[in-house]
């Protein structure tokens, strides 16, 4: 018998054998996942109104073990104190940045998710973490059950966090002069920055000692402090400095921060502070 | 071979593997399951769903966060289909946990299915850092969990798992009853903490159906945890529970060992304020009071008089040992009586005892703030062999006063005439000084804490 001979034979077979075989294996069926959407309730609706269709950001207040350390005690916030935290959001930091950089500045730099934890975030060492901003799309507020929107200081407080966590964000899209920055105050920074009292880092030309962690806090420290400042609060507080050096270092940090905001966002940095502080004005008298 | 026959055969092999391909005999490993694994956890997401829902009266559970620091938390839950839940708890009767409070609720998937508790409610009070019981759990909180696996059902309870340090925490069906006397639960406190009306020592005791053992007791309400060591001379053992409060007694976990059987549920007798749980085949545990130290011990003896015994003297300073475990309410009572009779500038700044001074003399020196001289009752010791204690007897009060009125009751107690259990503590506090303990052999409650001096 001839090699050829064999072969047809070989073909014939499988052919058949391929047009037989698994013909009763299972056709791709409806997905056995349940992609229901859960029933909204009016607070949901209330977010996706002022925050994902205008901005498009979403909100995320009910416990997501993905979203969140679970090494860390922390708990979802009180239903009733959501609202009231994200309109505090919205009217200070949302509105003075659309206002300044235009409608749609915040919605195409922001985080894409706000997480919001009700509780206070504790670390060891005893300071308390009020943020995160985690590769420019999200920002974690912690506390949100404790403000109070009638009390100022705790109103500015808390939005000291989300200026802080934004500024960190501005700078994950386009850095500032890192350079320059580090040459201003090389000294001060410090692992152990909680060990210092504020009014002591001051003196050495840092606005906060949470600033003197490393420049990247700093920038934020000093950006966020101005911005949650009126302009008198801020030169009464430059005035109290001791130090001219560091007053003249703080001084060289803010024209550091007004340029980057005028070169990489062409805004006005104190424009966009006095809108801060008439916003919250706003919020601390409604 | 030839090339030939070797392509002949490999065209044989090829065709039967194409012939057996896809065929469903043996060669298929078995299945276990005749689900998915996705249609099975549907199906397990909606089982607990229903379950959750099936309990008209809700769930009850006590939640033991970390049976080996911490105590339990009673929880109520009733679950709504609208992904509401209404919680209570006993937590902290001064936040009224007791009352009905409304959040949200998931069944989400984790590890596995779970129960997640999405909006703040009382059950999130166990996880927040800032409000630990105790310096060690800073930051930690109640080391509490509100994201629960599921893991089966059990004669009717919900087995479920901490997602965070994977403790059980078991889901009873809770009747209206049970809700109805949650803030029962806060009434046991005091009868687990201890009544300063009762007498001053406090045992577990256990029987294994024919041996008793005594273990002494001890119990933080802060932690709510309990720590029971053996009093018997070689037999070393010690019980470690944690205690979550019922209207009727306490649950313990881990549950006591005894016999082999495992006892949990101790039912309180107002009658003798005793903790009693009650096993099988004679076997039980409670927790009681006793008028007599547990072990007795020598430490008297070398305070008695004409023995040739040396100078000692022992020092009561309220700033430092006001607080100390072994200090008595019914003591601290008495002081306070004292304070209340004197001028307002006046108070007792301290109580010393004096055994055998340079001029052979025992006395008790009552000293004060505010100016007022030393008041000093000059006593003669002798011992009660049989019961061990040192027995102070009134001689004469120095400068040749009257006993003062406003020191009657107090005085009373250290001169009474069963005498006073004498203890050196194994703790200390502040200082280095060794910690010695006067008990009142005369059931009254009346324990004082002193530093030995010299």
């Amino acid at each position: 018998m001839k090699l050829l001979k064999y072969n047809k034979i070989a073909i014939l077979a499988l052919v058949s054998v391929f047009s037989f075989s698994c013909v009763h294996e299972d056709q791709p069926t409806e997905s056995q996942l349940d992609f229901n959407q859960p029933t909204k309730t009016v607070l949901d609706n209330w977010i996706d109104t002022n925050y994902l269709n205008p901005y498009n950001i979403n909100v995320q207040y009910k416990w997501n073990q993905n979203t969140v350390d679970n090494s860390r005690f922390l708990f979802p916030p009180t239903i009733d104190k959501v609202k009231p935290a994200l309109e505090i959001v919205q009217t200070i930091w949302l509105k003075s940045y659309a206002t300044i950089g235009g409608a749609d500045f915040v919605k195409k730099i922001a985080p894409r998710e706000i997480v919001l934890v009700g509780g206070v975030n504790l670390n060891s060492v005893g300071t308390r973490t009020l943020g995160l901003a985690e590769g420019g799309q999200r920002v974690t507020l912690f506390e949100t059950d404790y403000i109070d929107k009638t009390d100022r200081s705790s109103v500015t407080e808390f939005i000291h966090t989300i200026q802080h966590e934004y500024i960190h964000i501005l700078n994950q899209h386009k850095p500032f002069d890192e350079k320059a920055w580090a040459a201003i105050t090389p000294a001060g920074y410090t692992a152990d920055w909680y060990n210092y009292e504020i009014p002591v880092s001051n003196e050495i030309g840092f606005i906060t000692s949470y600033a003197r962690l490393n420049i990247n806090e700093d920038f934020a420290e000093t950006a966020a402090m101005i911005l949650i400042s009126s302009k008198a609060d801020y030169a009464k507080f430059l005035a109290n400095i001791k130090s001219a050096t560091a007053v003249a270092a703080i001084k060289a940090k803010e024209a550091l921060v007004v340029k980057y905001f005028k070169e990489a966002y062409n805004m006005d940095f104190y424009a966009l502070r006095d809108e801060a502080e008439k916003n919250t004005t706003a919020v601390v008298n409604n | 071979m030839k090339v030939k026959n070797i392509i002949k055969y490999l065209f044989a092999a090829f065709l039967m593997l194409q012939i057996t391909g896809c065929n469903n005999d043996s060669t298929e490993a078995e299945p276990l399951f005749d689900k998915t694994p996705t249609d099975r956890l549907n199906a397990q997401m909606d089982e607990l769903q229903q379950l959750l829902l099936s309990s008209p009266e809700g769930w009850k559970a006590i939640y033991f966060t970390d049976n080996t620091i911490l105590g339990g938390y009673t929880h109520f839950f009733k679950f709504a289909a609208d992904g509401t839940v209404e919680m209570a708890s006993d937590f902290d009767q001064s936040m009224d946990t007791d009352e009905i409070r409304k959040s949200e609720y998931q069944i989400q998937l984790g590890s596995t299915v779970s129960l997640t508790f999405t909006t703040n409610n009382w059950i999130h009070l166990l996880s927040e850092s800032d409000n630990y019981p105790i310096p060690g759990l800073r930051s930690k909180g109640y080391l509490g969990d509100f994201q629960f696996l599921y893991y089966g059902q059990e004669n009717g309870e919900i087995v479920f798992k901490a997602n965070r340090n994977k403790q059980e925490i078991r889901f009873v069906k809770a009747t209206k009853a049970d809700w109805d006397n949650l803030s029962k639960n806060y009434d046991m406190i005091p009868n687990v903490i201890g009544s300063s009306a009762r007498p001053i020592f406090r045992l577990l005791e256990t029987n294994d159906g024919t041996t008793k053992h005594q273990f002494d007791f001890s119990f933080s309400p802060i932690t709510r945890f309990a720590e029971a060591n053996s009093v018997e001379a070689g037999f070393s053992f010690s019980y470690e529970l944690g205690v979550g409060y019922t209207p009727t007694g306490i649950v313990v976990n881990p549950a006591l060992e005894v016999g082999g059987q495992k006892l949990s549920n101790f039912v309180y007798n107002d009658a003798d304020g005793s903790f009693t749980s009650t096993g099988t085949n004679g076997v039980s545990a409670t927790i009681k009071y006793s008028n007599k130290p547990l072990v007795l011990t020598d430490d008297y003896k070398f305070l008695l008089s004409g023995k040739g015994n040396p100078y000692k003297y022992f020092g009561y300073i309220p700033a430092n040992l006001a607080t100390a475990p072994t200090t008595s309410n019914y003591f601290k009572s008495l002081v306070a009586k004292v304070n209340a009779a004197l001028p307002a500038n006046q108070s007792i700044a301290s109580i010393y005892m004096y055994f055998n001074t340079a001029a052979n003399q025992t006395y008790i020196s009552y000293n004060f703030n505010g100016g007022k001289a030393s008041v000093i009752h000059v006593v003669k010791s002798t011992e009660d062999a049989a019961n061990k204690t040192i027995i102070l007897s009134h001689d004469f009060w120095a400068g040749g006063i009257a006993a003062p009125a406003y020191l009657k009751e107090i005085d009373d107690e250290f001169t009474n005439p069963k005498g006073l259990y004498v203890k050196k503590e194994n703790f200390k506090i502040t200082f280095s000084n060794v910690i010695y303990t006067f008990t009142s052999a005369s059931d009254s409650g009346f324990r004082i804490t002193t530093y030995i001096i010299n």
